[in-house]
């Protein structure tokens, strides 16, 4: 990291893996991330919730390599690029009523907007990317808690506290069954 | 892997666009003059950021723990900005009011300080983004005690202390028994920022439950962690001593009354803005959207953006604050520099909020 400025060369190697992940153990709380998402694409794709015991995390999509949204969407307005980014097409997506999409997400990463297109969803900062410029949530965080990485070192970068900060998180978005 | 080293306010475009030929003043170096910065120096246009502090990076540097954010991490994104983008920062220089702009008794200039009709004349357009600073008082009996802190009052000077200010003292902490009144992130912060200097121990005091604390539930248990003591649903009446605070007196929800023995007293009950010039500005209507322009204030070329016009938020409601307003800037200048003010859609703005 002495290098200074990590420049926005695409990844070495053939194929570019990388995709977001977040060190929910480091981030504050502090919506940066979400308002620089606004700020960019009008609708926020990474989103805000306050979790059972009152913490402030964003919510985000993990672009999985066998992406639920996609199985469940029936108008094929889901897709995957060269990156295994999963991209929302607004031009098919009709904003059904099943909401089948943001229901099949196990981590709550795709949003509903209740105007225009009814659903928001990352795709990586495609626009970006294109110029070889990095997610702009990942350039503004202030805690460097979101990292764009390649999927193999997620679980390399994982910790203890992570995970149990993470766990916090799936608690919110799938609370677990009461157990009588 | 690891994460990008810095902040990168100008995230927008990679490398600057071709020189607009513009110059932007940005009063205020905290994340929304950061952000404002960022945007307008990525779209060519030359910034200069003014801010009374040793360094940039206003609340982010000097009130959140370094723990939380690191300070480095903001100073890579401010040295980019200058070495990549021109922008210049002028730290340790005020802006205050001025006598041309609008007279008034008692305005003197020191060399640091700059008049804000100055500014006018030396750039294009200019944006105050000059945060909340001003602490919520409780107004109770004794808070003007010695030992009694505002949240500011006693984490600035932690902050501060690092780069070296000649008048800033650490608030003595060690060995005391330090009471915290409030349950915001201010709070959090002042408590953990006591036990790490050492205190003897640290008391938070909070009118309502945990569940309804603003710092949230989980914060709550982390300073219990902590070894901090968590004292909820008393109301403090007034704090005690003659010189130097003893204790603080609270009622219970029994109508009973206690008293909690302290050294030291924190309250982090919040900041209020602080505007200069919040008149003149006409603050009021910009806060209530009543405007000519977004995020413009009732002088021409001067735009207002983050805590200073919202009160106190948070650092991403400040980034987008003052994102929008700069873009808002932008778009003004364009307009009026082909005389066609007029066709700017207020309305249209407004509800994209
Ligand atoms: C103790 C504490 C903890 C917090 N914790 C969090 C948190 O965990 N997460 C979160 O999201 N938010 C947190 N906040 C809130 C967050 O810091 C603010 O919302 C945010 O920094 C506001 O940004 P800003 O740019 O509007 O103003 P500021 O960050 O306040 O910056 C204003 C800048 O203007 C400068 N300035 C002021 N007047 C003048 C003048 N006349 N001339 C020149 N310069 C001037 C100041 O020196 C300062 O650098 C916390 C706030 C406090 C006080
Ligand atoms: S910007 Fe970073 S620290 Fe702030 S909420 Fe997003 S992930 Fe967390
Ligand atoms: S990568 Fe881009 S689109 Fe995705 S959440 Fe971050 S800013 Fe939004």
């Amino acid at each position: 990291m002495t290098s200074g400025i990590n420049e926005t060369a695409p990844a070495q190697g053939p194929k570019d893996t990388r995709t977001l992940y977040i060190d929910y153990s480091k981030c504050i709380g502090c919506e940066t991330c979400e308002a620089v998402c606004k700020f960019l694409y009008a609708q926020p794709r990474i989103v805000m919730v306050r979790t059972v015991d009152g913490q402030m995390l964003p919510l985000y999509c993990r672009h999985c390599d066998h992406p639920h949204c996609m199985k469940t969407c029936r108008t094929g307005s889901l897709t995957v690029d060269e990156q295994h980014a999963v991209l929302l097409n607004p031009m098919f997506c009709r904003g059904c009523q099943t909401k089948s999409c943001i229901l099949g997400c196990p981590y709550g990463g795709v949003f509903a907007t209740g105007e225009g297109v009814a659903v928001s969803k990352c795709d990586l900062c495609a626009s970006r990317r294109k110029k070889g410029d990095l997610p702009a949530c990942v350039e503004m965080c202030p805690t460097g808690a979101i990292l764009y990485v390649e999927r193999e070192a997620i679980p390399g970068l994982e910790t203890d506290e992570s995970r149990a900060a993470e766990a916090r998180v799936t608690d919110f978005v799938r609370p677990r069954k009461e157990k009588s | 892997m690891s994460a990008e080293p810095r902040m990168n306010f100008a995230f927008l475009r990679s490398t600057p666009a071709a020189a607009v030929g513009r110059n932007v003043g940005i009063i205020g170096a905290g994340p929304s003059g950061l952000a404002a910065t960022g945007y307008l120096a990525a779209n060519g246009y030359q910034v200069e950021a003014y801010d009374k502090l040793p360094r940039p990076g206003g609340l982010m540097v000097f009130g959140i723990p370094s723990s939380r954010i690191a300070p480095d991490r903001i100073q890579r994104g401010v040295t980019m900005l200058e070495r990549q983008y021109g922008v210049l920062f002028h730290t340790r220089t005020k802006i205050c009011c001025s006598a041309p702009l609008h007279e008034e008794e008692g305005d003197h200039f020191s060399y640091d300080m700059v008049g804000l009709a100055d500014l006018l004349e030396r750039h294009d357009a200019i944006m105050i983004c000059t945060g909340s600073w001003k602490s919520r008082k409780l107004g109770v009996e004794g808070e003007s005690l010695r030992g009694v802190y505002s949240s500011l009052e006693f984490l600035f000077p932690i902050r501060a202390v690092r780069y070296a200010s000649p008048n800033v003292t650490v608030p003595p902490v060690e060995g005391k028994r330090v009471v915290v009144v409030g349950a915001g992130h201010s709070a959090v912060d002042v408590a953990h920022s006591a036990k790490q200097l050492g205190a003897q121990s640290v008391s938070i005091v909070y009118r309502r439950t945990a569940t309804e604390a603003p710092c949230g539930r989980y914060e709550v248990e982390r300073m219990v962690e902590c070894g901090c003591t968590w004292l909820e649903q008393r109301n403090p009446l007034r704090f005690l001593g003659e010189v130097d605070v003893q204790g603080v007196e609270v009622a219970l929800p029994d109508g009973t009354h206690e008293v909690l023995p302290a050294d030291v007293v924190v309250t982090a009950i919040g900041e209020v803005p602080t505007p200069p010039f919040a008149k003149e500005l006409g603050l009021e209507n910009v806060r209530k959207g009543d405007v000519r322009w977004l995020n413009m204030t009732a002088l021409d070329n001067v735009f207002v953006a983050g805590d200073v016009l919202t009160g106190p938020s948070k650092i991403g409601q400040a980034v987008y604050s003052g994102l929008r307003a700069a873009r808002s800037l932008a778009n003004w200048l364009d307009l009026r520099a082909q005389n066609r003010q007029h066709e700017y859609d207020a309305a249209a703005d407004l509800v994209k909020r």
